[in-house]
């Protein structure tokens, strides 16, 4: 059936516009003008955005023999689904039964008073549907809350009551997926917070602003402390403050009632990850002097949760290790880890996969690279983490003349 | 309506628009313009051989004779700033330096602030054999023995073409001199390794006879501040003539 008997004002026009009229210049003039002037209308009249259809996904489970095993994922930068959902699945495959992922303010209360959580809400979805557990680190001021000019860590105080009710809504609208939450990141190293001097009161101030909100909003929310980064900075520094005067201090200021485990980052650099601990030295078992800390100020039934750790071999850093060396210490940290801490919940690796290639060491610290192609250290991370048979020597020996 | 007018009007509007172009673009650089300090200031990372290393004060390597070079080619002196690899930009940015000679791979984010020359090296994959046959091709690497640095970016793509169905027999080992070690000795038909560890192993094995084929592909450039269009000019004129010359031939066989 034509459809000019349904529409005539249509067949009017499509008259107009008849190859007779089109061979006119001036009728081609003002048929381009209308149609740009028709394309910035819909530009200036805010197109309405094209709802994204969730993907039809069946439940998957994650099949692991080592729980502590966990990775890092960078999925907030991501732009395509089917990127997120890839990474989530090869989390799956790997056998890392929890992800720690970042869920920026910024990003969801971009206007204030009003959360755009469809982005927040794909991840969490697609992360449950993989069978994965979230820990949520929760950060970034929004630009409305923070100082002109400011950096996206710059969280001043008069922010602190706006930044826990975004995490009262995060534990409320998550209470059934996300049992922990991570109170911002890395508070003891100046450039996560603000490029301002780092101040352990301050950051007790937001622990104690943020922690009885998130309870109110989800009492069984676990709300982690940190997460600290290793340091040596001393007191005074612009840099920052080492994560074990940071923490005492914030026993000192009464911090510890306003969290239920620690968060803690903790890097191998060059040395074994059996190498002991020192105070002036940042080695993977530094997290114990951490404990010890904890432990000292009656807060020993409280876990830890390494939400970031690993080795680099990327060749033009000088903290970096041989690739080798990164999967063999990476495998005995978890075991390690596993026969020694009693009190870790889950051992992290940062990271997964970053959405580029950052052509930089940080890419030494990845599992796979931008393109999805695992590096060997994912293969045998997957091959202890699901207990296949994992190879007792990883490479062969040398090459003698025979 | 009449359009003639109008029409001819746009014409001579996008005449004297490509004609003002043509002009600007046309011009040959302006050597004062390009480095107004009156030397080429060059920065590098001189602690990765055998490109750049600080020999108890004094710079030397590949980097260091080859930036040397094109100071000469464009006929100012070279002065030559060490900077940690991931200070490089900033100072490139800031003004501090001209050009940074450093083993930089080309970094798509970096070009908003930077424009990069050609290549002058490639590090990336190769494939060696033994002997002066022909390099193996990669669709004919079933049941071939191939050896690997245990966990390296060659590593990963020998377990990729695993996964691809390629038959391989994978020998990994701990360090990739080991790997190439295991092709000279026999015990591998081929060895997976960047060009410069190759290059390396070779040139202190000189009687050893092998032969190599890229895989991947991992370009050095030279990086110099997108807005100082005549420095860009001036310095890949002078990378130019020294390829065409042969001399960044004969540079790159002296040191790696």
């Amino acid at each position: 059936m034509p459809t000019s008997l349904f529409y005539p004002k249509a067949a009017a026009l499509s008259y107009r516009l008849s190859r007779k009229n089109l061979k006119r210049p001036a009728g081609l003039l003002a048929i381009i003008t209308l149609a740009g002037l028709g394309w910035l209308a819909r530009d200036w009249a805010g197109a309405a955005p094209v709802a994204e259809q969730p993907l039809a996904l069946a439940q998957q489970f994650v099949q692991t023999q080592k729980p502590l095993v966990c990775v890092h994922t960078l999925l907030e930068n991501e732009v395509e689904t089917a990127k997120i959902l890839r990474s989530l699945a090869m989390t799956r495959e790997l056998g890392a039964a929890t992800i720690v992922q970042f869920f920026p303010w910024a990003y969801v209360e971009w206007r204030e008073g009003e959360y755009d959580w469809a982005r927040t809400d794909s991840i969490v979805r697609l992360a449950r549907l993989q069978g994965l557990r979230v820990i949520a680190r929760l950060g970034l001021a929004p630009d409305w809350a923070r100082p002109a000019g400011a950096t996206l860590t710059n969280l001043p105080n008069a922010a602190f009551a706006g930044f826990a009710e975004y995490a009262a809504a995060f534990a409320t609208r998550y209470a059934k997926d996300i049992q922990r939450i991570i109170v911002w990141n890395e508070p003891n190293l100046s450039a996560e917070w603000g490029f301002q001097p780092v101040e352990p009161a301050r950051y007790a101030r937001l622990l104690a602003a943020s922690y009885p909100r998130i309870k109110q909003a989800n009492p069984a929310a676990v709300v982690l402390a940190g997460a600290l980064v290793p340091t040596l900075e001393k007191p005074g520094s612009r840099v920052g403050l080492n994560e074990l005067d940071f923490l005492t201090a914030l026993y000192e200021l009464g911090a510890g009632a306003h969290y239920d485990a620690l968060a803690a980052h903790t890097y191998g650099f060059r040395d074994a990850p059996e190498t002991p601990p020192q105070p002036r030295r940042l080695n993977f078992r530094r997290v114990e002097l951490l404990r010890q800390i904890m432990v000292d100020n009656g807060d020993s039934h409280k876990p830890i949760i390494i939400t970031e750790s690993g080795w680099n071999d990327h060749a033009r850093w000088l903290h970096a290790v041989h690739p080798s060396q990164r999967a063999a210490y990476t495998l005995r940290a978890f075991q390690y880890a596993e026969a020694h801490w009693d009190w870790l919940e889950a051992l992290c690796i940062w990271a997964l996969r970053y959405p580029v290639d950052l052509r930089g060491y940080p890419d030494g610290y990845t599992l796979i690279n931008a393109e999805f192609l695992p590096k060997p250290v994912y293969f045998e991370l997957q091959a202890y983490a699901r207990g296949w048979a994992v190879n007792e020597t990883l490479w062969l020996p040398p090459p003698v003349e025979t | 309506m009449r359009l003639r007018p109008f029409i001819l009007l746009a014409q001579t509007a996008l005449a004297f628009a490509l004609f003002m172009m043509a002009v600007l673009h046309s011009g040959r650089p302006d050597r004062e313009r390009a480095f107004p300090t009156g030397a080429l200031r060059i920065g590098v990372d001189a602690s990765y051989p055998p490109f750049a290393v600080d020999d108890d004060g004094a710079l030397r390597g590949l980097e260091i004779d080859l930036a040397a070079a094109i100071a000469r080619e464009i006929g100012l002196p070279a002065q030559f700033r060490n900077i940690g690899f991931y200070s490089l930009y900033d100072a490139l940015i800031s003004g501090e330096v001209d050009a940074l000679v450093a083993s930089l791979p080309i970094d798509a984010t970096r070009t908003d602030d930077a424009r990069y020359t050609s290549a002058y090296f490639n590090n990336g994959l190769v494939l060696a054999s033994a002997g002066d046959s022909s390099a193996l091709a990669v669709e004919n690497l079933g049941g071939k023995r191939i050896a690997v640095e245990y966990a390296s970016s060659a590593d990963s793509l020998l377990h990729a073409w695993l996964a691809d169905g390629i038959a391989l027999q994978r020998m990994p080992y701990e360090l990739p001199g080991y790997a190439l070690d295991a092709l000279r000795l026999g015990q591998a038909d081929s060895a997976l390794t960047d060009n410069l560890t190759y290059r390396l192993y070779q040139r202190e094995r000189s009687g050893w006879l092998s032969t190599s084929q890229f895989i991947t592909h991992d370009p050095y450039a030279i990086a110099v501040r997108r807005d100082n269009h005549d420095a860009w000019q001036l310095i890949e004129a002078a990378l130019e003539r020294l390829r065409a010359g042969g001399a960044l031939a004969r540079l790159i066989a002296l040191w790696a």
